[in-house]
Formats: C-alpha cells, structure tokens, sequence
C-alpha cells in the first residue's frame, strides 16, 4: 500500500518536472520584450554558430554599463548688491547758529525695491548766534571751541517714484524718488538730544553701480540750550555720491 | 627720386608703421577683453529658459519697461542681484533686469530647477540674518536701538545690539550680546525670551556729575513677540529687565521697552 502511493506520488512528481521543464524551455524560446534584443543568426544557420547561440542564450543576459557621467553643476555663488555705502556733502542750519557746511557718510540696505533701511552720521561746525555776533568776544553759552555738531540718524526709506531719466538721445538712467523718516541724536554744546528726521531726496544711478543722491532733512529735536524748552527744526540740504556692493 | 617725394615716401610708411602698431595694440586688447570675458563666463551662474519667453527690464523694479525677452531653451548668465531683481546676460550679450518670481522658472544646465530664497513667509520662518532698529523707553529716557542677529537654527539666534539712550538725567550707551529664543517661528505672530549682557556707558549724569567709572557691566532678562509683516519685513515689540552692576554700593534696576521695525535676509 505504502509503496504503491509513493510511486503514485513519484510518477506525480516526474511528470511536473517534465512539463515545466517542456514549457520553460518553450518560454525560452519566446521573446520577451524585458529581455532585450538578442544578437544572433534567425534563419539558416550552421552548428557551430547554433552552438553559440545557443550559449550565448543560456548565459545571463549582459548588463550594459551606460557610459553618461552625471554632469556635475558648479553653482557658482551669485553677488548680491544691495548695499549702498556713500558720503555726502551739504549745508545744515542749526536753530540761532547759522548755516554751516555740513559732511558726513550713510549707507543703506535696499530690502525690496521699494524699501530701504539708512545710517548716516554726519558733522558740523555751528556758527555765532546772534547775542554773540553782537557782542564780539561774548561766549555766554561756553562754548569755546567746542563748536562742532555731530548727528547719526537711523531711518526708514521708501522709493516713491521710482523711474528713468533721459539725458538727450542715447542715454537713460534710472531715478527714484524717495522720502524718509527715523530717529537718532544730535550732539552740541556738550548735550545730546533725541532727533526725529523726515526727509526727501532724488537718486539718479548712472550706472547700475553708482548713484547720485540729492536729498533735504528736517532734524527735529527739542533743545533747552537758551534756559526755555522749544523744538527746533534743523534743516539740512546735502549732495551725496553712493556705490552699491 | 626728387628729395620731396622721397620725404613724402618715408612720411608714408611711418604713417603705416604707426596704423600697424595702432592695429596691433587694437587685438591684443580685443583678445585681452575676450579673454576676461570667457573668465567672467565661467564664474558667473547660467540658466536656461523653460518659459514661452524671460522678461528682461531696464531697471530693478516692477515698472520698468520691458526691453528684451529671451526665447525658451536659450540661456541668460547671472551677473549679481539687487533685491528681487537678477541683472543677466543673454549669449548675445544684452543685459537686462529679470524678476526673481521669472527667474523660479528657469532651469539650471543639469536640467534641475533655480532654487532660490525668496523674501516670504517661509523665510520668515529660516533664515540666516537679521537687522533691525528699534526705539523706547529705558527707564524714562527715550531710546534708540539696532540689532543683529544671527539664526543658529529656527528657534535660536545669537544677537548684537546697541543701544542709545537720551534721558533728562543722564545719557549715554549700550552694547549688548545675548541668545533669542523664538518658541514658534512658523506662526505670523511668534514670542520669543531673550537673555544677555554687555557694557553700560554713561556719557553723562546729571545726578553724578563727577562719575569716575563711566563704563559698568549689565545683564539682562526679556521678553517679546515678533510680527510677520510682508516681503522681508516684521515688527518686533520686547521688555527687559537689566540689572547694572554698578562699581558702587547699589545695583541699579532698569526696566526697558521698545517697539521697531526689521528684515531678515
């Protein structure tokens, strides 16, 4: 009994690998697209070369290196100019001391195209009040040489015009109107005030490097210099040169 | 030969000795100029078209006249940036002003996109630096102040600041260096604490009129929030609390607010 179920079962087996072994060698012979184009004689063919084909059909199937090299891209760093770094040159009245010539540096930061963050510190040197213009040689304030001013103001800017100007045929530049307001100190006569400033100026870049600014400030503080407390508008008109980097 | 012709002669070929040199000097400059230009070429970025077209402006904003456009597929060199606004150099050699927003468009030369930071939200949220100016009040005298700062991940900043003060009493200066902590930095409205220290100055005091020792170490404690504005912008309010300490017996507290306006980049 038990033999006879395993030759059942042996027969069985036989006849599975017999039938996979026909259809796989059947599936051989068919072409499948996944496996590529194969090299070889199709019709007439002579033993040796059947030999080989038929060798060549038993080996794995030949793995092709691709000969791309990925190509590598340098990014290079790209500049970034929004700095704006100048000097400028100009005329400051200080309330009761005269206009006097007036210099100093700013720089700015353009944070979008429309606005801007500006420094500037600037000098003067202020002149004779009226009390001492009368009276020659009077120094009732006592001052004595220390007569210079010194501001720095830090402001807010925004380009309200921008546009172009054209100087005759061949040349255009572009231009922008800007106005501007911030806070800061002045320094005089051995005192430091609080300062708001307001201003409006007019950039021309002649380049796309260089610009040419010319702008007027109002330096507001209040100054108890004269023994009463009153605000003061100190109006400042300057010509400034300006490079972006 | 008559002597007048001769000295015509040798006028002559001086003058072609001269037009030679002239043309000599001339491509030795041209090829000088080519030269640097091909340098200038390989250091600059190049990016490819994919658009119909790039926009390029004569100027860096958004009203300037359109003057060229680039064809798709052809390429424009990166000269630098101001803003949102990309001067480039097309292969013919025009120059022109494309907007950040076109340039997101094109394609770098393995195909991949041109990635790059735009001033919005998601910078507000990373980002590297910041700037900014503030004004207050420190203590009844009227303050102005700036900072910077540096983002050492999203939540923590490295700052420098200094600080003016103007009061009735006294004034003068302070330089501080500290450690922000912003607790959500993807929300529009984010707080944030800050501590710190550096050097008090007093330039003048009209309580002490005779101080010695003008210059004091301070440290402080504070806290604030900081509002998303647009672009680059936000608003920063904050409070501290600093203590002076003092070369005499006392050490001064100081309560501090302030309210002021910066950018990230």
């Amino acid at each position: 009994m038990e033999s006879r179920t395993r030759v059942l079962l042996l027969t069985r087996a036989v006849s599975v690998a017999a039938l996979s072994g026909l259809l796989l060698s059947g599936c051989a012979a068919l072409r499948w697209p996944w496996w590529g184009e194969r090299s070889g004689p199709a019709g007439d063919v002579t033993g040796a070369a059947q030999d080989e084909y038929q060798e060549e059909a038993d080996a794995p199937p030949r793995v092709i290196d691709p000969e791309v090299e990925r190509r590598e891209i340098k990014r290079p760093k790209i500049d970034t100019e929004n700095w704006e770094l100048g000097a400028y040159y100009g005329w400051l009245t200080v309330e009761d001391f005269g206009t006097n010539p007036a210099y100093g540096i700013k720089a700015a930061y353009h944070v979008t195209e429309d606005f801007f963050f500006e420094a500037n510190v600037g000098r003067t040197r202020l002149g004779l009040t009226s009390f001492e213009l009368l009276n020659p040689g009077a120094d009732p304030l006592n001052l004595g040489n220390e007569r210079r001013l010194t501001y720095y103001s830090l402001s807010f800017g925004y380009n309200f015009l921008p546009g172009e100007v054209f100087l005759g045929r061949n040349l255009a530049m572009n231009s922008a109107f800007y106005v501007m307001g911030g806070v800061g100190s002045t320094k005089f006569a051995q005192e430091q005030k609080f300062t708001l400033s307001f201003g409006a100026g007019y950039r021309v870049l002649p380049t796309d490097w260089l610009a040419v600014h010319i702008d007027v400030q109002d330096r507001v503080f209040e100054s108890d210099i004269f023994g009463t407390n009153k605000v003061t508008n100190n109006l400042e008109a300057r010509l400034g040169v300006t490079v972006f980097f | 030969m008559p002597p007048a012709l001769l000295a015509q002669d040798a006028g002559a070929t001086r003058a072609e000795r001269r037009a030679e040199r002239r043309a000599a000097r001339q491509a030795e400059r041209e090829a000088r100029r080519e030269a640097k230009a091909e340098r200038e070429r390989e250091r600059l970025l190049q990016v490819f078209v994919a658009e119909p077209f790039l926009e390029l402006r004569t100027g860096p904003g958004r009203g300037y006249p359109v003057a060229q456009v680039v064809a798709r597929d052809e390429s424009v060199d990166v000269l630098y940036r101001r803003t949102d606004y990309f001067r480039v150099r097309t292969e013919r050699g025009i120059e022109g002003w494309a907007s950040a927003r076109d340039m997101q468009k094109t394609l770098l030369a393995d195909g991949s996109a041109f990635t790059l930071d735009l001033g919005d939200r998601a910078g507000f949220q990373t980002h590297r630096w910041e700037l900014g100016a503030l004004v207050g009040d420190f203590d009844g005298a009227n303050l102005v102040s700036t900072f910077g700062a540096f983002s050492l991940n999203d939540n923590l900043k490295i700052e420098l600041g200094g600080s003016q003060y103007l009061g009735e009493q006294r004034n003068g200066y302070m330089i501080d260096v500290g450690v922000v902590h912003v607790f959500a930095p993807e929300w529009r409205l984010s707080p944030y604490v800050t501590i710190g220290g550096g050097l008090f100055r007093v330039d003048e005091d009209a309580q002490r009129p005779n101080l010695v020792d003008r210059t004091d170490e301070s440290a402080y404690i504070g806290a604030g929030a900081r509002f998303y504005l647009t672009r680059r912008f936000f608003l920063r309010g904050e409070y501290k609390e600093r203590v002076i300490f003092t070369s005499r017996n006392d050490n001064e507290e100081l309560r501090e607010w302030k309210v002021g306006l910066a950018f990230f980049f």
